[in-house]
């Protein structure tokens, strides 16, 4: 993975469990006319990687970074998988549109790479993969459903490996869009706690590679046990009031699991600090995880280094394997006081010695896309 | 996989509406236009005031599934049926137009690939499995064999493929793009309205290859199978059905075993 508070899985880790903050003033591009010039950017891109081999465009560079990682946690590069066997199934809001930016700025030639599968495909070339590659894009819930349509892939004999995951970059373009819309807080982001006043947008890309069980051997995180997905069908822009798309795709996911909400052990949640979206997701949960709800850990890391968009459910993703693994639930960075419209278990102040075994990790987007993810700890 | 049954089609491109509206040769069709665009469908026009062109493509294109199915929307509201959009490039003309800042804040969120079939989602009540592939062909061939695994699990009793490409906008970036226009674009709106049905789907992808039929109805990019499902719905025959497309490289093609469409063509 490659973060605005790691660039590593390890370091990553470590960031969110000592609070690191990871947002900053922007440097890449200008931010001067709009209200809020603040996000989760990353300041350089540190992995050792030949570029030549890679499009100059920062979408195809940060999931390249991205699957350095994974190939250095996985250790083996190039995978060790047959190519022809090899998938890769990319979620992303934005694909290339910083190209498109850029293209329409004077360098025409960049138009190709603005499209949104460029980026998947410039990582599938350079994982040399020949099988199967994918791009999704369910606005902020892409990162899920990439991770619910790899495992079909597996299912199905399609692959015998998949690199699935999400990313999206920072650029004027979303920035000025989200400034626009209001939506971006001057303020720190504080998930589920009574003074939040809405997000700020951070860049990131994560993967995972998923095997069949029977292929995964030792160095298995854990085992994604269900996927569910639902659309509100309310408003282009704004969550159904009630939250009934994102309840339906925990419940589709938890179905496909064979589990019940009671269950869950842990939340990592979309909380996105807006006032209207934490409220909505807190709602649901409580219907879903029952008379447990006030007892189950939830987490969100938005505070810590902003909205990742089609990156953050893969990350959030990759939290419940974490926590699994360490058995430690990161506090939520930025809750001081929680809200009592937010009546969950969020993790606050310190990190929580908890080990989950099963995780819900849940996501919301634009154009109502809703997805969760049941995820069993090794 | 078991297959899906092909209950309904809606078609509407730049050679009009339905199947029966593409022509034989699209290239002599075209004369020497280089897009074939669709006008703004003329829906409600307050309701849809905010609505970008695409999305009105898509809605529109729902409603002459509908309609070749005899049904009204109701019968695919709510939660049981799945929406699966597959697109290239519809997003296109609304990123540039927020780009060259034509469009305000009122317009940011249309700039999503989530905006068509969000419209579509909204205007019919669809609140089912919902997912949004990107790419060519292979893309909606895909979103077809989804739309059968999802229906084979019954985590739905009706979905909805849909596919959606508008080239008018960004025609100077596609001419300056294309490397042998030697077909015309087509902006089309094409869905296939599926249940569960009998038979087997077979779903294959390679490296290489070729498919489709674009010499016959243009290139329409993601719609391109959809397309070519309609118009084989037109021709007799109990055998089986298949379809295939490219896109960077990579052919896809789906293979029903038996002809899988429940209705003939209402203007068959």
């Amino acid at each position: 993975m490659v973060t605005p508070i790691g660039q590593d899985l390890d370091t990553f880790w470590s960031a969110l469990l000592t609070g690191a903050d990871g947002i900053s003033i922007i440097e890449r591009f200008p931010v001067k006319d709009l209200r809020v010039g603040q996000g989760g950017e990353i300041k350089k891109l540190t992995r050792a990687i030949d570029w030549r081999r890679v499009p100059d465009s920062r979408a195809a560079r940060l999931l390249v970074s991205a699957a350095d990682d994974l190939c250095v946690q996985a250790g083996e590069r190039p995978l060790g998988v047959d190519p022809e066997r090899l998938a890769v199934v990319i979620g992303t809001a934005l694909g290339g549109v910083e190209e498109g930016e850029r293209a329409l700025a004077g360098s025409p030639r960049r138009f190709p790479h603005a499209l949104y599968d460029a980026p998947g495909h410039a990582l599938g070339r350079w994982l040399g993969a020949r099988g199967p590659v994918i791009t999704v894009s369910t606005a902020c819930a892409s990162g899920a459903t990439a991770l619910g349509l790899g495992a079909e892939l597996l299912r199905r004999g399609e692959a015998d490996a998949v690199v699935a995951g999400g990313y999206d970059i920072l650029c004027r373009f979303v920035l000025r869009g989200f400034d626009s819309l209001r939506s971006l807080t001057r303020e720190r982001v504080r998930p589920f706690d009574r003074r939040r006043s809405g997000l700020l947008l951070g860049e990131a890309a994560a993967l995972v590679l998923l095997r069949r069980e029977a292929e995964a051997g030792g160095k298995r995180l854990g085992t994604l046990l269900g996927c569910g997905s639902a659309s509100d069908a309310f408003h282009i822009a704004a969550p159904d009031p009630e939250g009934r798309g994102i309840e339906r795709a925990m419940r589709a996911a938890l179905t496909e699991a064979e589990v019940d909400g009671t269950e869950v052990d842990f939340v990592s949640a979309h909380g996105t600090a807006t006032p209207l979206n934490d409220t909505i997701e807190a709602a649901a949960l409580r219907r879903v995880l029952g008379p447990r709800a006030s007892v189950v850990p939830v987490n969100s890391m938005k505070g810590a280094f902003g909205h990742a968009m089609g990156a953050a459910a893969t990350l959030e993703a990759i939290l419940c394997l974490l926590a699994g693994r360490h058995g430690q639930i990161p506090a939520t960075l930025g809750l001081e006081e929680l809200d009592p419209a937010c009546d969950l278990d969020c993790v606050q102040g310190v990190p929580r010695a908890a080990r989950p075994r099963l995780s819900l990790s849940t996501s919301l987007g634009f154009g109502g896309c809703n997805a969760a993810l049941v995820i069993e700890s090794a | 996989m078991r297959a899906p049954a092909i209950r309904a089609v809606g078609l509407l491109s730049g050679w009009g509406e339905g199947a029966a509206s593409v022509p034989l040769d699209a290239k002599a069709a075209a004369a020497g236009r280089a897009v074939l665009e669709v006008e703004r469908p003329a829906l409600d026009p307050e309701r849809f005031r905010r609505s970008r062109r695409e999305c009105l493509m898509g809605v529109a294109a729902v409603h002459l599934m509908l309609e070749d199915a005899q049904q009204g929307p109701e019968a695919v509201a709510g939660e049981r049926t799945a929406l699966l959009f597959a697109t290239t490039a519809a997003y296109a003309p609304s990123n540039r137009a927020f780009i060259e800042s034509r469009g305000g804040s009122t317009y940011f969120p249309y700039t999503a690939a989530a905006a068509v079939p969000a419209e579509v989602a909204i205007a019919f009540g669809l609140t089912g499995p919902y997912e949004i592939l990107i790419g060519g062909a292979p893309a909606t061939l895909r979103a077809i064999a989804r739309a059968a695994a999802l229906l084979e699990a019954h985590a739905c009793d009706h979905a909805i493929v849909l596919a959606v490409e508008v080239f008018a906008e960004c025609a100077d970036v596609f001419a300056r793009v294309r490397r042998a226009p030697r077909v015309p674009l087509v902006e089309t709106a094409a869905c296939l309205w599926l249940d569960r049905g009998h038979g087997t789907i077979i779903f294959e992808r390679r490296r290489g290859g070729t498919g489709g039929d674009r010499a016959r109805i243009g290139e329409m990019l993601s719609c391109e199978p959809l397309a070519t499902l309609a118009l084989a719905r037109e021709t007799g025959g109990e055998g089986p059905v298949a379809v295939a497309g490219t896109w960077r490289g990579e052919t896809a093609r789906l293979e029903w075993s038996a002809r899988p469409y429940r209705t003939r063509s209402r203007v068959a």
